[in-house]
């Protein structure tokens, strides 16, 4: 009895010990990730410096002369821009989920949105570039055209060639890959807005929008700005789709209409091209500040929700 | 007449920050008796119970003192926990079917102890059903999922898996709190039935299941034993004022 | 216009515009999909399966290398990552559930979830392609296996989280030791919830290009040689849109078909199946 006892104790050990390493594997891939991406990028660190690399605009192979300002630049852009086209869109959807879709039609709704978010980026990148970038070019640019560039200041924005592939066209659709996962964020902090404080709106007279605006979207504050960080994350770090098409050209655009390049497009067209050590070092470079970014948006974000949580 | 199978001596009990949820507790546990342990809510009657079967073991941070003697030895110091488990078994406030077959809930405990015959797993779950008075419900069903039973059948389920490993005594946590009048009234008659083979103590809020059941009585009252007497006479005639407040339903 | 009048009018107004983000989500939804549907559908053929490719240029031709590809990659990245998930996600909710360095990975697992794609694939690029010298089909293993972990990690935990603490202690109680709680009871209450994550998870991997550009890369030739430099359907698409020829386009297009067909499917299966298992 008491071997088996002894058995019993040690093969839980064994167990608790399989299951821990496991666990702690996540610890240790995200540091080797970090000491890996820092280690291949010394020699472009050694090179260019922080400051230096990300003010540099010059992206040069063949003299040998790298910096991250003009893939930066396309990186902020883009993501910000789809961000400003996705939050009231996705409030908006959040929106109709809870207050004004028909109680059988929630689920399908919902899930029909969330299906937007399981659609590979790679897909997003073929129907981009085969035939949401063509309309763009032939008739929505041509339009924003002829609509904005008699105006002064706000006219230079869409200057140059209309050819879809550009900043704009890549915003859009950034912008509905990453709706879904606001949205649905959104609507779960709206689900759980206290009904008497819902009803105690209304009794006071309150309109539907009224409700929503000054009870559900106050109460859901930290939901909405947890979310919005997360779609940021997701955004910045997107590679096929925009791959597709934003034209990987390195230059500072000024206009919606210009091609760009992101950290993410060109590591994809440019890594396994990299022909001397400093230049791959630097693409290295590019992913760890891809990186640092990203992480530094999610633990912020999962601050916020996490300090909701608690409170 | 007195032939203790447990005696305690002395318990306290102590949750993560010092938070003193048995006092100084001392009782004997008569065999084949069944002995109710009755008090308001956060009493410290579900921590004293729950020191028996060592179950507060799972979870860290808490502290024991005093002995409860248990054949010949303090059980809060033996190390064998799996075995001392299997000789005092403890059925819970909600039924706790496995995700698993009849059956298969029956054999679980007699699997853990290393009984892999088919025949003898047979009829010792058999056994166990006719012994919980649920075999007739179950007989045609043994491989369907537990999950399928109703309420009341599946805490005469988990009653048979207690059961099947043959233990000494049973641990019943507020058994018929979250069941319906009818299946209570069967699960308090099994319990009558049960003590020729076991030696019972349930904690209970009822106290006329109390008073219908149970041999032996524990008045508990912030973590103090208050009184303990056979029941019939501590419900007719209460030493305590307290207990007798308490019986009386003035306060709990 | 009155007060009451101007507001019902705001109310009006806002409310429309709701209704119109809805309408404008879904018609993304339709828009993509009936393109992708239109396009593969017209070029999915028998050969696409049963054919290798042809000579860039030439006609005819199939993408059954980079079908076996794909499959034998994501196989690889399945038998390393579901394990490690499962493992790890257990150990979170169980043995560490009380402990800080528990509730700590299960937050490092959350932020590892959104590390980009890419990023992972560089880092298996320096720590396994570069050492060995060449690119392969494990390699690309190793990046989806990455990515898979966290995801299938944290899942496991909330469905093992999700089995009632009480019948652990019921088995706890019938002397069971905590290995065998965990393997005989709390993996039977999570079973199809893991197994839901788990095809979830393969679902996400299933579409990922960026992080197999450079570590399986792209081969012309059926390889079942997981040492070697292996093609997939993902990449194989990106190439072929990225060509010049029509036809590769053509075969991208019906590619896509298929892998957005495999991942909805799988993804509107795990939803129906965790719809049905916790409807209550």
């Amino acid at each position: 009895m008491a071997s088996s006892i002894k058995r019993e104790q040690t093969l839980d050990k064994l167990f608790s010990g399989i299951t821990f390493s496991a666990a702690f594997l996540i610890l240790v891939i995200i540091v080797s990730i970090f000491i890996s991406l820092f280690r291949e990028s010394m020699l472009a660190i050694d090179a260019f410096g922080f400051f230096g690399f990300i003010s540099n605009t010059a992206w040069d192979p063949v003299r040998e002369n790298f910096g991250a300002a003009t893939t930066l630049y396309g990186t902020l852009i883009t993501t910000l821009l789809a961000l400003a086209m996705a939050v009231p869109v996705s409030l908006g959807i959040a929106i109709f989920i809870t207050e004004l879709c028909p109680r059988f039609l929630k689920p399908i709704f919902g899930t029909a949105i969330e299906l937007l978010a399981a659609i590979p980026s790679i897909i997003y990148g073929m129907w981009g570039l085969f035939t949401f970038a063509p309309l763009m070019g032939e008739y929505v640019e041509p339009l924003l055209q002829k609509i904005f560039l008699p105006i002064p200041i706000i006219g230079k924005l869409f200057t140059g060639v209309p050819l879809g592939i550009d900043i704009l066209t890549t915003s859009i659709i950034l912008s509905i890959m990453i709706t879904p996962f606001i949205s649905s964020i959104v609507r779960d902090t709206f689900a759980l807005t206290p009904v008497q404080l819902k009803e105690s709106a209304y009794g006071i007279g309150a309109t539907r929008w009224e409700v929503v605006k000054d009870v559900m979207i106050p109460h859901a504050k930290t939901g909405i700005f947890g979310s919005i960080i997360i779609a940021m994350g997701r955004a910045l770090g997107e590679t096929m789709a925009v791959a597709f098409v934003l034209g990987n050209k390195h230059a500072i655009a000024t206009s919606l209409l210009d091609a760009s390049a992101t950290i993410t497009v060109t590591l994809a067209n440019e890594f396994t091209e990299a022909d001397t050590d400093l230049y791959l070092s630097s693409l290295f470079y590019l992913a760890l500040i891809l990186l640092g970014m990203n992480f530094l948006l999610l633990a912020i974000a999962k601050t916020f929700l996490a300090r909701k949580g608690k409170g | 007449m007195s032939d203790p199978i447990m005696t305690v001596k002395k318990l306290n009990f102590y949750y993560q920050g010092n938070v003193h949820a048995v006092k100084n507790m001392s009782l004997e546990i008569e065999k084949n008796q069944v002995t109710a342990l009755i008090g308001p809510s956060g009493c410290g009657k579900t921590t004293f119970l729950r020191c028996f079967n060592r179950m507060h073991d799972l979870y860290p941070g808490h502290r024991h003192e005093g002995e409860i003697f248990f054949e010949n030895s303090n059980l809060l110091e033996r190390t064998d926990i799996t075995e001392l488990r299997s000789r005092i078994g403890m059925v819970f406030q909600k039924p706790t079917p496995f995700p698993m077959s009849v059956f298969d809930n029956i054999a679980y405990g007699l699997k853990l102890k290393g009984i892999r015959n088919r025949a003898e797993l047979a009829d010792r779950v058999e056994q166990a059903l006719k012994q919980a008075v649920i075999w007739d419900e179950t007989k045609d069903r043994l491989k369907q999922s537990a999950n399928g039973l109703s309420g009341g059948q599946q805490q005469r389920l988990v009653i048979a898996r207690a059961l099947a490993v043959e233990p000494d005594v049973l641990l019943f946590d507020e058994p018929t709190s979250a069941l319906d009048p009818i299946s209570t009234g069967k699960i308090e008659e099994l319990m009558v039935k049960l003590k020729q083979d076991v030696t019972i103590i349930i904690v209970t809020h009822n106290m006329q299941q109390a008073a219908r059941i149970s041999d032996q009585t524990a008045f508990m009252y912030m973590g103090e034993l208050i009184e303990c007497d056979k029941t019939e006479r501590m419900f007719t005639n209460p030493k305590q004022k307290l207990t007798e407040e308490y019986i009386t339903g003035r306060f709990g | 216009m009155t007060e009451i009048g101007k507001r019902k009018f705001v109310n009006l107004i806002a409310l429309s515009l709701a209704c119109a983000a809805a309408a404008l989500g879904l018609f993304w939804l339709i828009f993509i999909m009936a393109d992708v549907i239109r396009h593969g559908i017209a070029y999915l053929t028998p050969g696409l399966f049963l054919n290798e490719a042809a000579p860039p240029g030439m006609a005819g031709g199939g993408l059954k290398h980079a079908f076996i590809g794909q499959l034998l990659i994501t196989f690889f990245a399945v038998l390393i990552g579901v394990p490690l998930g499962i493992l790890g996600g257990t150990y979170l909710a169980e043995y560490g559930r009380h402990r800080t360095i528990g509730r700590f990975i299960s937050t490092l697992s959350d932020i590892m979830i959104s590390v980009p794609s890419i990023v992972i694939g560089t880092f298996v690029y320096a720590i396994f392609v570069k050492p060995i010298g060449h690119f392969s089909g494990f390699a690309g293993s190793l990046a989806l296996a990455i990515i898979m972990i966290p995801v299938v990690l944290r899942t496991t935990e909330e469905m093992i989280s999700l089995v009632p603490w009480e019948i652990r202690e019921a088995a706890f109680a019938l002397g069971a030791p905590y290995y065998k709680v965990i393997l005989q009871v709390v993996y039977r209450g999570a079973a199809t919830g893991i197994f839901t994550g788990t095809l979830l998870a393969i679902a996400r991997i299933a579409g990922e290009t960026a992080p197999l550009l450079f570590t399986s890369f792209n081969n012309m030739f059926l390889t079942t040689n997981m040492n070697e430099p292996m093609p997939s359907l993902t990449v194989t698409i990106y190439q072929y849109a990225m060509g010049p020829y029509d036809d590769w386009h053509e075969m991208a297009w019906a590619a896509s078909f298929v892998i957005t067909l495999f991942i909805l499917g799988l993804t509107i299966l795990g939803r129906l199946i965790i719809r049905w298992k916790y409807k209550n």
